[in-house]
């Protein structure tokens, strides 16, 4: 890992959902770099405003509904949420690449695999069609797709849901970016498919020099497979950052603790889980102060009046709670 | 051992596939091809596997539901389940009217949700529609028994005038045990329960199921695709691969000494929630799981073996014994344990 | 398809031996009137007591098949069916092929004008109401294509004919064609087909407007909605090419097959509207030939009408299997 500048930095980024008259605030103020050649993961359930996190950064995020209302988010020099149209155009599937959870309806089902792996390149690099032909054969061999030429005239529903995640990456990939967003790529996925996909990902991270992942997922065992550092996020706040040795090895937020303890393991068995108790609340329901307060068990009268700071406890691990240093 | 509360012999469900212009049959798929299972009272029965496994159609069988949905269905061999006064019935060759007594026993618990409750119906609807059906109740004694079940799931019994939309996930799951447990049942299908569910949130449910079971005797026949859930709950676990078992065992036996290749392969792919645990033996299978309509002769996993034969197209493999309680379909387990778990250049 | 075809040929020959009035008696009925000097007198009028003698009803009755029971006769019209022979009018007295192939063209012609013009608009209507969604243009198209919905076709037709037509005198009141067309030059002869069919065309698109409009802006923004639309944005495709190539080929696939389905029944023509603009068209005939209980017409005319919707179904899943790549015959 290098320590010079970071590929991307996000800083206090706030997007909020305008629905019926009531706004969601779904990321309230998040800030992390993403270091060149790292693999940094976001792990959260729904409503920790992950997905909106990673969609945002490509100003994807739909609006209407949706707002990016505040914050930066720097890349190579520039701020992207200050781009034009044409310039963000330009960023996207070249600088900054996106795969999805859902490989059976992120593909356009009326194009062929041609058509849309081809087209990053054709877009961005101007190759012509013929050269854009072989590098798409290139790199779908490249994700494991094999004869690739022979199915470049077939159309997605040919393929089984782990060869259309392939072809996702394939397509993402193309252009080699620099950053490739993954959200939660393998979730829709078999078990011993989502350990190709896994193991697909991590092979292509050895061969992408200095180029990094942003893995966002609910699932803290695919972090702790895949990644080098990780973001605990809840209620649209970074709860936790750290290494996934300081996460794994000495969590430090309840949340993260309590996330931890209720994964299964083997040593459990017979056994009652931990679980968290309360529910994850609607996105309107978040508690003010400390947005865990609600479902915490160490909860005092202090948290839920006073909204705790991202504090570093330790180099390069940071946590959002007044009472960090005594709970552990 | 007693007579198992419920067993399956020989289970098939195949659904004729319709094609062509003259819509005749193209095709079968068998989903279960040939399942044997015995549960016994009281027990969590683990049934795991991928999609195209039909560990979700094992439980519609028992519970008698495809003949309703697909009235074509093949279901051939025999599912017993064992009465409270220890008659043997088999739920296979029954009628609707002959199963409709029996449904009050059985009850399932799907894995949506959101779409398996009806979103016009208050909970108190939802919770008492099998209990108008099955139990001679009066109004009130019935909103009692409503109010009883929702506190037994850890809700309020204030929120029995509420309607699904304005409950979360967990809290909807709870409503679907509620609905379950309504008729006193003895054996609640599970298929998929927790997956839906936020990770904070599947713990309270495993725990709720495992308290419920404790205080009403319950039988479980857990179905789910996340080995480290079934493992947790289950007594006994078998694992599927296109429409057969391929092993059957404890959960001990099955999770520590498994015997079949696609087993190892399988608790090899699941992820461990630890940055040093990543396991440099891993087994990563080739290829895609086939789907049950063109499925392989023979041995159905040989397509993707790590030590598959040419023997294992011939037919399929009968279950080898392990321990009295352990079998596993593979007759070259032996050649797995030599090579530690075995790592085969790629075939196609 | 054929149990299709001979279910409703079936339906139809059955309902016209057993309602009462049928041809036989119609035709005695004005033999009778015109024998008495009396025009358009009532129905009660009509007693069997005509002096025809008892032969010649009987061989008029053997003529269409009236005297068999009625599975044989229906066995007998479907025999003449396969030989292209429909029978003869009983009003017209001439081949029934002949009636529908001289009147057909013109409910045709109409028909493709009006279909392509509803195409034609609906389409990039549609497309424009899905894009600016909520807007202004949004609203005020749906308020006119719903009006355009809630008017029937005649009544607008009747509508257009007093204002154009009437009062401002810009479009001629109905007709096909001028009766000096053979006097016309040939730039003129274009000219006064164009001004026939301005006026029934709307009439007889206007209320496919709404339908087809909102289908299309339906479909288009369900589209936009999709996974694979978000997918298209990430790639940097840009937002012009995301909607009319990723989004519109996909939101075209209901459009396309609902298309084989309309050009069936556009082609059959509209009764009321040829009525009202005074065109001899498929839809006229078939009225006044069931209120003339002549069955022979009616039944080719259902044949002609039930090939066509038949054809249109056809059309529609060829469509579908080009548009879709999903399907495939197999």
């Amino acid at each position: 890992m290098t320590q010079n500048k970071p590929l991307l930095e996000v800083r206090n980024l706030h997007t909020e959902f305008h629905v019926e008259k009531r706004i969601a605030k779904a990321v309230g103020g998040v800030s992390f770099d993403l270091n060149a050649g790292e693999v940094l993961g976001i792990v959260g359930e729904s409503g920790s405003g992950k997905s909106v996190t990673s969609l945002s950064i490509l100003r994807l995020i739909p609006d209407p509904p949706g707002k990016i209302t505040e914050g930066e988010i720097l890349y190579g020099g520039r701020d992207l949420l200050k781009l034009s149209y044409e310039q963000m155009r330009e960023i996207r599937g070249r600088e900054i690449a996106m795969i999805f959870q859902e490989p059976m309806t992120s593909l356009n089902p009326v194009f062929t695999i041609e058509k849309q792996v081809t087209e990053p390149v054709l877009l961005h690099e101007k190759l012509n069609r013929k050269d854009a032909i072989e590098r798409a054969v290139e790199v779908l061999s490249a994700v494991g797709i094999p004869d690739a030429r022979r199915r470049l005239k077939d159309y997605p529903h040919q393929f089984s849901g782990g060869m259309r995640q392939r072809v996702m990456i394939a397509m993402a990939l193309i252009c080699r970016p620099a950053i490739l967003i993954a959200d939660e790529p393998t979730t829709a996925l078999d078990v011993t498919i989502q350990a190709q996909i896994l193991e697909l990902m991590q092979k292509l991270q050895g061969e992408r020099e200095g180029s990094s992942i942003l893995l966002i997922t609910h699932d803290l065992s695919v972090i702790a497979e895949m990644c080098d550092r990780v973001i605990v996020m809840y209620g649209g706040l970074i709860q936790e950052i750290g290494t996934i040795r300081d996460l794994f090895g000495n969590p430090l937020h309840p949340y993260t603790r309590g996330l931890l303890a209720s994964i299964p393991r083997e040593e459990n068995k017979g056994k009652k889980l931990y679980a968290i108790p309360g529910n994850v609340p609607s996105i309107f329901d978040f508690p003010s102060g400390c947005k865990f307060c609600s479902r915490c068990e160490h909860v005092q009268d202090r948290c839920r009046e006073e909204a705790p700071e991202l504090r570093e406890l330790a180099k390069g691990h940071l946590v959002r709670c007044h009472f960090a240093e005594e709970l552990s | 051992m007693s007579t198992p509360i419920l067993e399956l012999k020989d289970c098939e469900v195949h659904f004729p596939v319709y094609g062509g212009i003259l819509r005749h049959k193209v095709a079968t798929v068998k989903a279960v091809d040939g399942v044997s299972l015995d549960i016994h009272e009281g027990e969590t029965l683990g049934l795991v596997g991928e999609s195209g496994s039909g560990k979700t159609t094992v439980g519609r069988a028992v519970i008698n539901l495809l003949r309703a949905t697909s009235p074509d269905v093949h279901l051939g061999g025999q599912i017993l389940y064992r009465t409270r006064e220890g008659r043997q019935i088999d739920l296979n060759g029954l009628s609707r009217r002959e199963m409709r007594p029996l449904r009050a026993e059985i009850q399932m618990v799907f894995q949506d949700p959101f779409s398996s409750l009806n979103p016009r119906m208050t909970v108190e609807q939802i919770v008492s529609g099998p209990i108008k059906l099955h139990m001679d109740l009066d109004r009130n004694a019935r909103r009692n028994r409503v109010h009883e079940l929702l506190e037994k799931v850890g809700l309020q019994s204030s929120y029995a005038s509420r309607y699904p939309h304005e409950f979360s996930g967990g809290q909807r799951q709870r409503i679907g045990l509620a609905r379950a447990l309504s008729t006193n049942p003895r054996i609640v299908i599970a298929d998929e329960p927790v997956s839906a569910l936020d990770v904070s949130v599947q713990a309270q449910v495993v725990n709720l199921m495992e308290d419920l079971q404790d205080e009403f005797g319950l039988t479980y026949l857990f179905i789910a695709h996340d080995i480290g859930i079934v493992y947790h709950v289950s007594d006994r676990i078998a694992v599927m691969y296109l429409g057969n078992v391929v092993e059957f065992g404890t959960a001990e036996e099955v999770f520590r000494t498994s015997k079949h290749p696609y087993t190892r392969a399988l608790l090899s792919a699941v992820p461990e929630p630890d940055p040093d645990g990543k396991r440099p033996d891993r087994i990563v299978l080739e290829g895609d799981i086939p789907t049950p309509l063109a499925k392989p002769s023979g041995c159905g996993f040989r397509t993707r073996c790590p030590i598959a034969r040419p023997e294992c197209a011939a037919a399929r493999p009968n279950f080898e014994t392990f321990s009295d309680s352990h079998f596993a379909a593979c007759p070259y387990t032996e050649t797995l344990n030599e090579k530690g778990t075995p790592h085969v250049e790629p075939r196609v | 398809m054929i149990p299709t075809f001979l279910g409703i040929t079936l339906l139809v020959f059955t309902i016209t031996r057993f309602v009462p009035g049928g041809p036989i008696d119609r035709l005695m009925m004005e033999m009778s009137m015109s024998g008495s000097g009396e025009a358009g007198g009532g129905g009660g009028s009509a007693e069997s007591s005509v002096d025809l003698p008892p032969g010649a009803l009987d061989s008029l009755k053997e003529h269409y098949h009236l005297d068999k029971p009625m599975i044989h006769a229906y066995f007998l019209w479907l025999g003449d069916l396969l030989t292209l022979d429909l029978g003869k009018s009983f009003k017209y007295n001439i081949p029934v092929l002949e009636l529908i192939t001289k009147r057909f063209p013109v409910s045709m012609y109409f028909g493709l004008i009006g279909f392509a013009l509803a195409y034609s608009v609906c389409v990039p209507l549609g497309v424009a109401k899905a894009i600016r969604h909520g807007s202004h243009f949004d609203f005020g198209s749906s308020f006119l294509v719903f009006l355009g919905y809630s008017i029937p076709g005649w009544a607008l037709g009747l509508l257009l004919l007093l204002l154009f037509g009437a009062e401002l005198e810009w479009f001629p009141l109905g007709g096909f064609r001028s009766s000096s067309w053979e006097q016309l030059s040939f730039f003129g002869r274009i000219g006064d087909q164009i001004e026939h069919t301005f006026l029934p065309v709307i009439a007889y698109a206007a209320g496919s407007f709404a339908s087809l409009t909102i289908l299309m802006k339906n479909s288009l923004m369900e589209n936009l909605g999709q996974d694979y639309i978000r997918t298209a944005f990430a790639k940097g495709v840009p937002s012009r090419r995301v909607i009319f190539s990723h989004a519109l080929r996909n939101s075209l696939i209901p459009i396309c097959t609902g298309l084989g389905h309309a050009i069936g029944i556009v082609m059959a023509g509209s009764y009321l509207i040829e009525k009202v603009f005074n065109i001899d068209g498929i839809g006229y005939l078939g009225f006044t030939s069931i209120m003339d209980r002549d069955y022979a017409v009616v039944m080719g005319i259902l044949v002609i009408n039930t090939g066509l919707i038949l054809l249109g179904n056809i059309l529609s899943d060829v469509l579908y299997v080009l548009v879709d790549p999903r399907i495939r015959f197999s």
